[in-house]
């Protein structure tokens, strides 16, 4: 529409995490009724002009995460364009150029994993929406050996945890058996990919490796749709996947069998994308 | 009289500076300054235009897309003496951008009120210009109406003449009887809107609409169970922009059943949170979105909600912020008190001590003393109270509801005592419940002080069944004494001496839109003894 003025928003500043890049802007006036910002990226660019095939996406937050980036650092550029109830476009903002992290589970080699870092949880059981009966599937928690089973029948989509009333208010045990021909000399670090957490109670699992407690884990609030849908990847998905990324202290693992053992004693569920530990 | 506005008139602030949203050079700053006699904020808001000012726009309306009013009509707000019409301009209903089809340019939109349906016997007419920014919606208010009497009416833009509605003032005098029917919860993708295809039927003289209009929920092969239809992928995802929140009204007022209901009466329309967000509590998502952030969903939201709608002016929102509580009617046998339970509701409890706070509000401080300073000045002999979840008591987890906001209950409780003849109409819970509405909960003996009668689901939750799992909860209280969980509307007869209220179903409407009507209970209750006398 000629001869309309749309405000272009300003602020806009960026944050790199792993697989995800955190965009936040200052947003327009109220007096300015925002139809939705317009969010254009370009891979590997210092900028970006505004089309149909840079649109990256459209919401009514001054807010995006630009997830689903993998485990590579990627690079981006990105401008923001202001439409207004009428359909009317703002000029675009000023170019931002951002960097997500780089994973361990692209950098470390894999000593043991379940999954596919890949924004799903398809390969998972009972997934995508099959929680109610998680608690008739695995009525003693998961307990899972590399190389003898497999993520399709051996590892529930979702981790319930003790305010979680469809199974059965409790805490939840995952168990990861894994062998080791020999510990690795370097440091060890453990990879959770999440494709969605509850919004609201999230909660913590407590870590313990071979029988030495480790820490607790605490994971990011999701947007409660993880136990409905499966894939993050799907455009316009409202799934929030979080990641979480850190070394084991050493000395912990062992030639032979090890087992990683997660109890959710905090919380409500987590529904997984991958879990795997990585030699760096 | 006119709805009562609270707060009176904000929408005559200059804050709309509407000659920034008017960019086509026949309908420009110039023509529209060279207009008097209507304020520019209601210009530009769509409520009226200066009727023969506006020649040259609607020369160039003249070559507007063919199918303008695909959307059909509606009034609502009715008052003794005034009716708001609405209409919004939309050739392409589902055009995946949201405008509907139209161009993007204002479109000047005439109207004409008769006492009859062949426009013989014209009473009113006038104008009022389709703005983008408002979706190519009005909302003209017709005032110097007379009580209690039906009227048709219809829009014209360029050379298309609107189908017809129907409307009805509300009555001034005691001796009227008053029909109207309540419906909610219209999941356009779980079912046909069958229960409109006969509540068009009833002669009615208003609909009480009670939340949750649209869905907000992606429509996808899992939730689309309503037989014959299909939808593109823009549909597939949650809505969360305007363009998509406008679509979705589009979508959902495709069904001629729902067109037919808003033309058959005036229709008093509050929400719920599916416009906006599944178990929304004022700036609080139960999704993990930030309040901060939260409050631009609210927005959009609730501008849709306006735009789509038969609502006064009033409820316009400023930003975040939309005033949907309102009140109508000055006659002597019925006045409606519309309620907003989202918008001002306070957080879900943390404890059972939060819970129990005795400044806990479901309504919020202003709205509670709006509310009882209302009930406690009607002259009214029935004070029907809209709202938008249950009231009675059922079971204390059930937090969303009043059930999570006691306080708040025993003051409205305290407030009906001394009402005259208070009935609650509830949605929401997508069954049919009657219940007596007691002084104390915790005493089933205690005194009955008004009845809520919770409609059922227009569609949500597909077919359903007379009963279901969560029937023991509810039909374990003496005071609850209905419990059924099939679609279907609630009709209410309104006389000075009783009201009768009817639990009408259909026992399908997945398959398809054939389903036949049958009453499930049917209840008196007399003026001056709340309670409900079940009839055979």
């Amino acid at each position: 529409m000629s001869g309309r003025h749309v405000r272009t928003v300003t602020g806009l500043h960026a944050e790199g995490h792993l697989g995800r890049i955190v965009l936040d802007w200052t947003p327009v006036p109220w007096d300015t009724v925002v139809d939705h910002y317009a969010v254009y990226a370009a891979p590997d660019a210092g900028d970006v002009e505004p089309g149909p095939r840079t649109l990256l996406t459209k919401t009514v937050y001054p807010h995006v995460v630009h997830s689903g980036l993998g485990g590579r650092a990627r690079g981006f550029a990105y401008r923001v364009v202001t439409v207004d109830a009428a359909g009317a476009r703002s000029k675009p903002s000023a170019p931002l150029a951002a960097s997500s992290q780089v994973s361990v589970t692209t950098t470390g080699t894999p000593l043991a994993v379940v999954g596919d870092f890949d924004g799903k949880g398809l390969e998972f059981a009972l997934s995508p929406n099959g929680y109610s009966r998680y608690p008739a599937t695995f009525p003693d928690g998961v307990d899972f050996r590399v190389g003898a089973d497999v993520p399709g029948t051996g590892w529930s989509y979702l981790h319930p945890g003790p305010s979680d009333a469809w199974a059965g208010r409790r805490t939840h045990t995952f168990r990861l058996r894994f062998d080791l021909a020999s510990v690795p000399a370097g440091a060890v670090w453990l990879a959770i990919w999440l494709i969605d957490s509850h919004a609201t109670i999230p909660g913590s699992v407590a870590l313990d490796v071979n029988g030495t407690a480790v820490d607790r884990l605490r994971f990011e609030g999701g947007a409660t749709r993880g136990s409905l849908e499966g894939d993050t990847t799907v455009p316009g998905t409202r799934l929030r996947p979080s990641y979480l990324e850190r070394p084991l202290p050493p000395g912990l693992l062992r030639t032979g069998e090890n087992v990683l053992t997660m109890v959710k004693d905090e919380g409500s569920w987590i529904a997984w994308d991958a879990i795997g530990l990585f030699a760096v | 009289m006119a709805p009562i506005r609270h707060p009176a008139d904000r929408f005559l602030s200059p804050r709309f500076d509407w000659v920034d949203g008017v960019t086509d050079p026949r309908l420009n700053r110039r023509t529209f300054l060279q207009l008097s006699g209507v304020s520019s904020a209601a210009l530009a808001l769509g409520v009226a235009a200066p009727i023969g000012a506006l020649a040259s726009a609607e020369a160039d309306g003249a070559q507007l897309p063919d199918g303008v009013f695909g959307l059909g009509v509606a009034s609502g707000d009715p008052g003794t003496g005034s009716v708001v019409l609405w209409t919004r301009l939309a050739p392409e209903p589902l055009a995946p951008d949201g405008h509907g089809g139209m161009p993007p340019r204002p479109v000047p939109v005439r109207y004409e009120v008769a006492t009859d349906e062949s426009f013989r016997q014209v009473v009113r007419r006038g104008a009022a210009v389709a703005s983008p920014e408002l979706a190519h919606s009005v909302h003209p208010q017709v005032d110097g109406l007379d009580p209690g009497r039906e009227y048709f009416y219809r829009f014209h833009a360029g050379r298309q003449v609107s189908p017809t509605g129907r409307t009805k003032t509300l009555p001034a005098g005691p001796d009227a009887t008053f029909r109207f029917a309540t419906a909610s919860c219209q999941a356009w993708y779980h079912g046909h809107f069958t229960a409109y295809r006969h509540l068009v039927q009833e002669e009615l003289d208003a609909v009480v609409f009670l939340g949750d209009y649209i869905y907000e929920y992606g429509i996808t092969a899992a939730n689309l169970w309503r037989a014959g239809a299909a939808v593109t992928p823009e549909h597939g995802v949650e809505i969360q922009t305007l363009e998509q929140f406008r679509l979705r009204y589009s979508l959902f007022k495709t069904d001629p059943h729902l067109q037919a209901a808003h033309a058959a009466a005036p229709w008093f329309v509050t929400w719920d949170d599916h416009e906006v967000q599944n178990n929304y509590g004022a700036d609080g998502s139960r999704y993990g979105v930030l309040p901060e952030h939260f409050v631009h969903l609210r927005a959009v939201g609730y501008r849709a909600f306006y735009e789509n709608l038969p609502v006064s002016l009033s409820t316009l929102p400023e930003g975040p912020d939309s005033t949907v509580y309102r009140r109508s009617g000055d006659g002597e046998l019925v006045r409606f008190h519309v309620l907003d339970t989202r918008q001002y509701r306070d957080p879900l409890p943390v404890d059972t001590a939060d819970q129990n706070r005795e400044d806990r509000s479901i309504l919020g401080a202003e709205q509670e003393t709006w509310l009882y300073d209302g009930l406690a000045g009607s002259t009214a002999a029935w004070n029907v109270i809209a709202n938008g979840v249950t009231v009675a008591a059922i079971t204390t987890n059930r937090t969303d509801q009043w059930d999570g906001y006691p306080a708040n209950r025993r003051r409205l409780l305290d407030a009906m005592r001394t009402t005259s003849n208070p009935v609650v109409l509830t949605g929401d819970i997508h069954k049919h419940v009657a219940a007596e509405l007691k002084a104390d909960f915790t005493d089933p003996a205690s005194a009955t002080v008004g009845v809520e009668l919770i409609c059922t689901s227009i569609a949500s939750d597909g077919d359903g069944a007379p009963t279901d799992a969560y029937t023991p909860d509810w039909v374990r209280h003496p005071y609850v004494r209905l419990y059924d969980g099939r679609r279907g509307y609630v009709h209410v007869t309104l006389t000075r001496d009783a009201m009768t209220s009817e639990f009408k179903i259909v026992p399908w409407v997945e398959a398809d839109a054939d389903a036949p009507l049958a009453t499930v209970a049917r209840f008196v209750t007399p003026a001056g003894a709340p309670g409900l006398e079940r009839l055979a």
